[in-house]
């Protein structure tokens, strides 16, 4: 038995040096953690270089916040997925490769989908590997909209259509309420987007780091008082941060939803009803802009052998090839990264018999390419998102009538709070 | 003096492990918190600045932070008084000769054994605004819809409710221990003089518990103020719109998703003086009051 043992162990060893072991940090769960793990096994089994074990670390902030801690101590992985909110901070941070450097020369980098490079790229070069990119779209229930006496093919593209129609869903007993929000804050910032209106100063953070935020300005104000006024109306229900308003959807208590595109799988997969999806509702009196990216890229830390950071390189080019990217896309709803790989989707006419994934395409390359709709980049976003959700919430509590006053009155208080972390952030690293 | 131990060395190679793991767990990590309150740190930890008391003088400028010290104050009070009466009514119920009383005893106790998340999860499923039984009960009942995601007061309300259930199972056994020592034969010949139930309870059992109920009221202001974060994590992360946000939550918010790890510390200084300060005052007025039979 130990003779067995120890020649086990010999060959175990062997093998493990014959093998470069990498680490990768994320936060997907649910359906998307089978996607990811998905794309590993069939990575390590592609080739017997690599091995790359992928860990489920908790949310967005919480895989942020390990990595950082991590990589305090030196124990961080080799590859960590981000949010977009910790884009500038991963920029400032000094642990990490830039993936632009860590490729290949001659990687086709203008082959990335080019809203999710406009928001990811610093000076023309990505830093970080783009990975699950999504934007907000309105999801609705059919099913409800036919009981209310609406037409099912025409959702709601404005304000006060959401009003309208939230009015009279809620009237004919059809459901609850009218419309849920998933990511509160970044609803907001979307509207800020879509409307071609800066978030924050210096072109939204890109030109310069941000010192100011404009979302308190009249726009800001402007948004707030028609979600109060739905909240009042009982048309808005407030389903929580995140993804706790799927819940809402998904049963039936709202007719409609704002969320991520990453969702298209899992609530189709879910819906017991006919789902619709469509473009995010607009205030018709402000110029056009474009939805913007969310969701999160994959960076490279510092600190690892070479041969580990070439064994990573070989992991993020298998991410981006093609057939890869667009399984990705079909099982979560994450946008494919790469042109090549639209052009696949669309050659194998996905988009035909998927509606539902095509409605995220057509709303993000049929908006204005203008510097508000490239995406906010500010210093210490993860905080700045946590104080605008905790304003969002303030404001769909209120009951009483003075609604410009107290829109003006929480702006102002986020804003000044934003402020204060921006300061602390170029304190810290400079203008 | 005459000690038990011959061997002078000997007591204190016996203490060490229990003094290493105090200094490496506890005091060392408080030092260092204080060190690092004086500090601006940069969240990968990579630049820092001292800036002396700026991160204490913020503290007490912020609004968020006294809005948080009160709300903190006021969950402190109820989950207190909630736990402990509720404690002592329940473990003098379960103190009774009943059939079948070691299955009320264990479901009464087990909540204590549930971990903070899971106790969340049960409690935010039950409150779920669309899905969740009580709310359904009351929503037939009352024909009121109550969502705890949009209002300020059921959100603190409910998690005040979860908290209290939490440690209904701690404060249940040290009460039913408590009742178990009081010696039958006071109780007996009170009933000989004629005392009422209502006033054995009042005028006996209760000074009789009151070193537990002293304990007790320790152990439950220290839940309070540092145990809570699990079940506020799971189950509103302080919301909605900062309600819940009790100090050690915010703690938690300005470290670790701000990664404001100076001003955290500075929290945590305060924070650990405040409750020191408590106990101190308890010790001091409290227990005066206590009697020890």
């Amino acid at each position: 038995m130990k003779r067995f043992l120890v020649v086990l162990v010999v060959l175990l060893s062997v093998i493990s040096l014959s093998k470069t072991t990498i680490t990768f940090w994320h936060a997907m769960s649910g359906r998307n953690l089978a996607a990811v793990d998905n794309i590993v096994k069939a990575f390590n089994e592609s080739q017997n270089e690599v091995e790359v074990v992928a860990q489920f670390t908790g949310s967005y902030a919480e895989t942020l916040t390990k990595a950082i801690a991590a990589y305090r101590t030196g124990t961080h992985p080799n590859i960590v997925q981000v949010y977009e909110v910790g884009l500038q901070t991963m920029l400032d941070s000094g642990a990490i490769l830039p993936v632009y450097q860590l490729a290949e020369p001659g990687f086709d980098w203008g082959d990335v989908v080019k809203p999710i490079l406009n928001y990811y790229a610093v000076d023309g070069q990505l830093y970080s590997m783009p990975f699950n990119s999504s934007t907000a779209i309105l999801y609705y229930n059919k099913d409800i909209f036919e009981a209310a006496g609406l037409d099912p093919s025409k959702p709601p593209s404005t304000f006060n259509e959401i009003l309208e129609y939230g009015k009279k869903i809620v009237a004919s007993g059809a459901s609850q309420g009218g419309i849920s929000f998933g990511w509160p804050a970044w609803v907001f910032e979307q509207m800020h987007a879509t409307h071609a209106q800066f978030y924050a100063n210096n072109e939204n953070g890109r030109k310069a780091k941000a010192s100011e935020v404009l979302f308190n300005a009249a726009f800001g104000q402007r948004v707030f008082v028609e979600w109060m006024k739905w909240a009042q109306e009982k048309v808005f229900v407030y389903g929580g941060r995140e993804y706790s308003a799927n819940t809402a959807f998904l049963t039936g208590q709202v007719a409609m939803l704002i969320q991520s595109t990453s969702s298209v799988g899992s609530i189709q997969a879910t819906a017991s009803f006919r789902v619709g999806t469509s473009f995010l509702p607009r205030l018709p009196e402000y110029p056009r802009g474009n939805s913007v990216i969310g969701g999160a890229t994959i960076w490279v830390l510092k600190g690892k052998p070479e041969a580990e950071n070439k064994a990573v390189w070989e992991f993020l080019k298998y991410v981006m090839r093609p057939d890869v990217s667009k399984q990705w896309h079909q099982s979560t709803g994450y946008f494919p990264s790469s042109n090549t790989t639209v052009k696949l989707l669309m050659d194998e006419g996905w988009f035909a018999d998927q509606p539902n994934h095509l409605t995220a395409f057509l709303q993000i390359l049929s908006g204005a390419d203008i510097p508000p709709a490239q995406g906010v980049r500010l210093g210490n976003f993860v905080a700045i998102r946590d104080v605008v959700d905790s304003a969002v919430e303030k404001a769909v509590q209120y009951r009483g009538t003075d609604y410009e006053k107290e829109a003006k009155r929480i702006l102002d208080e986020a804003a000044k709070e934003a402020n204060n972390i921006l300061k602390e952030y170029i304190q810290l690293y400079g203008k | 003096m005459n000690s038990r131990f011959p061997n002078r060395i000997l007591p204190y190679v016996l203490l060490s492990p229990s003094i290493v793991v105090v200094i490496v767990f506890l005091i060392i990590p408080t030092a260092q918190s204080i060190y690092t309150s004086f500090f601006r740190v940069s969240p990968f930890g990579d630049r820092r600045f001292f800036v002396g008391f700026e991160n204490f003088s913020r503290l007490f400028e912020s609004s968020a932070y006294l809005h948080s010290l009160i709300i903190t104050l006021i969950f402190a009070a109820l989950v207190v008084f909630i736990g402990l009466s509720l404690g002592t009514v329940i473990a003098v119920l379960l103190n009774q000769k009943l059939r079948g009383l070691s299955f009320y005893r264990t479901f009464f106790i087990w909540t204590y054994a549930i971990s903070p998340a899971i106790a969340g999860t049960i409690w935010a499923l039950m409150f779920n605004p669309s899905s969740g039984p009580i709310v359904y009960i009351i929503r037939s009942i009352t024909g009121i819809g109550i969502n705890w995601m949009t209002d300020r007061t059921i959100a603190l309300v409910v998690v005040v409710i979860a908290a209290s259930w939490k440690m209904l199972g701690y404060n249940i056994i040290f009460y039913l221990a408590g009742l178990q020592a009081i010696p039958e034969e006071l109780l007996e010949s009170a009933s000989i003089d004629g005392a009422s139930s209502v006033k054995k309870f009042f005028r006996i059992t209760l000074p009789l518990l009151s070193p537990t109920t002293f304990f007790l009221l320790i152990m439950n202001m220290l839940y309070a103020f540092f145990d809570v974060f699990g079940l506020i994590d799971i189950m509103t992360k302080g919301g909605p719109g900062n309600a819940t946000e009790l100090l050690v939550y915010k703690l938690y918010r300005d470290g670790f998703l701000a990664m404001n790890t100076g001003f955290a510390s500075a929290q945590s200084v305060v924070l650990f003086v405040f409750v020191a300060i408590l106990t101190i005052l308890q010790f001091k007025y409290t227990e005066r009051k206590v009697f020890y039979g």
